[in-house]
């Protein structure tokens, strides 16, 4: 009930979000109209970051707590997390292409979000291929600690590495008003996806877990 | 033996993921027993072994020995001793470089004299400088044991330890066995074959699927530990 | 015994098998020289270009030949069980990564260290004056390649495709440590200023502390059962 709710907000959300990036917000000066995919590059990035948070969040909690539903919200968000990376990976190249001239550039922020990427994929990968059942949580945590630590580490170090390629606009750039609030409102609005995509897949984790517990009853009567 | 030696279990059980391999079991083992484990493959003797050893972490319950939960008090591990079917021993290193490891890790005082009395009743004092890897079976387990007793444990936990040993290296473990109980030591015996256990323990306990079905005083007679143990054993044995 | 003294314990029991056997130190060594051909052949390295992506093509084959390393690092312990006697011996499992890695670390140097002078032969590099600089990246690299890889070497151990799993797992988390003695790696060939040494070698001691003392806290977690 209460997440058919928050679906119809997330729907009028989105409308409202499309209508500022599209109708709303000039278009501007240099990039021209593939400027507005900013709207949602940004966001995602920070919803992925947003999601990365929530695994390190899921995973101490599981190993302190060991109840199994920060584990789901650990498994959850890392999957989430890869999905807005994907989001983002895919929205800087068509970004670039007509900005920087080619898809891809080993450019410090794009590098940092693949190499993260690709941390977070791999944190799947082993939970998925690698551990049984009864030590993906466990295994599942350290990881999710461990990755989220070198988060920052990732970002100092492609910074230094290639400090000269640098061709994103600095952290704090000035916007104008109206693609300041477009802004805010795509923020909102992404955080609301994720936040809502989150419980939905934690809810079917625990379906999920229940069913397997429920066939391993049948076996054991 | 200065240690108590007493294992409790209150609602002890594990689960891996949805299975569960020991359900809640309540147990007190007090200072002293010889206890027989027995069940069918699965029916989780290993894992009430390693529970009790602090090797496993139980899912609920507690696990205490001597008074103390091993995942808080990590010095009481040094009350539990086991042997089992694998050596627990360094192939490339000699028997005596193992049993020094070992007594460093414990932080034993007197190494010296300690390991030439623990080689010696391995009677492997002349075989001490070879590397593990060239000894029999036998003398392998004969170290394993030496290891396992180094610090003098009070509780002596045994998963299979009979396994693959020569008639001459079983009678020595049995007549440790019977020494180790002669000096007030606990212990458990886990093992699928019964004669083995014959005359060494005081007390059966039966697992199945993970459950406790029988908990019962032994006077250690063969056929007594049979007509117990048959209704819950593989059809093999 | 303290702390301290169970690691050191667990370190020289390693550092002795590993002595008696060699069975990770040669057959290592003699891989990292085949990387380097294998490289060598790929991108034609005798020329200009050496400079340029000599430092990547080391520490390319040090990763490489550090993966299969910090796999068989928890080998010996699984072979008789021996990994259950030590975690049955009293006091915080924390030392027996402690004395891992550390083991880790003088493994990883080692390989290191013997197949540097087949790099600088082959590559016509005349090393002496790097040396010391040289020296400390190595140590701060393989550090950083030790901190997590123990780690992950004994959570890899317990696992299904452990041998595909390992590098899974390691190299993204290693990437930014990698990029660091890349870069260090180049500016000392190339005869570089301190100043811009600096701040590469202060990320990778940072990288090698914050996943020391995180591995350290974790390692309990990671080979509980």
């Amino acid at each position: 009930m209460r997440s058919t709710l928050v679906s119809y907000v997330l729907f009028a959300a989105m409308l409202i979000a499309l209508a500022a990036v599209f109708l709303w917000v000039p278009t501007e000066k240099e990039m021209g109209i593939i400027q507005r995919i900013f709207y949602f590059h940004v966001p995602s990035a920070m919803s992925a970051f947003l999601a990365f948070f929530l695994v390190f969040i899921g995973s101490i909690q599981y190993l302190r707590t060991r109840e199994e539903k920060w584990d789901r919200l650990a498994l959850s968000a890392a999957e989430l997390g890869v999905m807005f990376g994907l989001i983002v990976l895919i929205t800087g190249p068509l970004w670039a292409k007509p900005v920087w001239g080619v898809y891809w550039r080993w450019e410090p922020r794009l590098t940092s979000m693949l190499i993260t990427f690709t941390i977070y994929v791999a944190y799947l990968m082993v939970r998925d291929y690698g551990a049984q059942a009864s030590q993906a949580p466990r295994l599942g945590a350290v990881m999710g600690i461990l990755a989220f630590a070198n988060v920052p580490l990732v970002y100092y170090a492609v910074d230094l590495w290639s400090a000269d390629q640098q061709l994103h606009p600095p952290r704090n750039v000035g916007l104008e008003p109206t693609m300041e609030y477009a802004k805010w409102i795509c923020y909102a609005t992404f955080f609301l996806l994720l936040f809502h995509l989150v419980a939905q897949r934690m809810e079917l984790a625990r379906i999920e877990s229940a069913v397997v517990r429920l066939r391993q009853k049948l076996d054991d009567a | 033996m200065d240690k108590d030696g007493e294992i409790v279990l209150t609602d002890a059980a594990k689960r891996f993921g949805a299975y569960t391999a020991l359900h809640p079991t309540n147990l007190v083992i007090s200072r002293g027993q010889a206890v027989l484990l027995v069940g069918a493959n699965g029916a989780g003797k290993s894992t009430l072994l390693r529970l009790v050893a602090g090797l496993s972490r139980p899912s609920d319950g507690k696990v205490q020995i001597n008074g103390h939960d091993l995942q808080d008090a990590p010095e009481a591990r040094s009350a539990i001793g086991l042997l089992s079917h694998q050596t627990l021993l360094y192939d490339e290193l000699t028997a005596r470089e193992n049993l020094r490891f070992f007594a460093q890790l414990y932080g034993l005082h007197n190494v010296q004299e300690r390991l030439d009395e623990a080689l010696a009743e391995a009677r492997l004092d002349d075989r001490q400088h070879h590397r593990v890897s060239s000894f029999s079976r036998g003398m392998k387990q004969r170290l394993a044991l030496a290891r396992a007793t180094l610090h003098r444990p009070s509780i002596l936990l045994l998963d299979e330890p009979f396994t693959g040993l020569d008639t001459g290296s079983a009678t020595a473990l049995r007549q440790f066995l019977h020494l180790f109980r002669g000096n007030g030591g606990t212990c458990i015996l886990v093992t699928h074959r019964l004669d083995e256990a014959d005359g060494l323990v005081d007390r059966l306990l039966v697992l199945e699927r993970g459950h406790l079905r029988l908990d019962q005083a032994l006077s250690s007679d063969l056929d007594q530990l049979y007509a117990h143990c048959a209704p819950y054993l593989d059809s093999a044995l | 015994m303290s702390f301290i003294g169970r690691a050191l314990a667990i370190l020289r029991k390693d550092l002795q098998a590993e002595w008696r056997t060699k069975e990770r130190l040669s057959p290592m060594v003699f891989f990292t020289l085949l990387v380097l051909l294998v490289f060598n052949f790929s991108f034609e390295l005798g020329g200009a270009a050496l400079r340029e992506i000599g430092p990547g093509v080391l520490w390319s084959s040090y990763v490489f030949a550090s993966l299969l390393g910090l796999g068989r690092s928890f080998a010996d312990e699984h072979e008789n069980d021996a990994l259950d006697a030590l975690l049955l011996a009293p006091g915080d499992h924390g030392a027996i990564y402690l004395g891992k890695m550390v083991g880790n670390l003088v493994f990883l140097l080692a390989i290191e260290l013997l197949s540097l002078p087949f790099f600088a032969l082959f590559f016509n590099l005349s090393l002496g004056f790097f040396l010391v600089p040289l020296l400390a990246v190595f140590v701060l690299g393989s550090a950083c390649l030790a901190s997590v890889g123990t780690l992950f070497a004994a959570m890899s151990n317990n696992m299904r495709l452990r041998e595909l799993l390992l590098p899974l797992l390691l190299l993204p988390m290693i990437l930014p440590a990698l990029i660091s003695c890349v870069a260090a790696t180049k500016i000392v060939l190339a005869n570089g200023h301190f100043t811009e040494l600096l701040p590469h070698m202060q990320m990778l001691g940072v990288y090698a502390v914050v996943f020391t003392v995180l591995s350290l806290m974790l390692f309990e977690y990671a080979i509980e059962e």
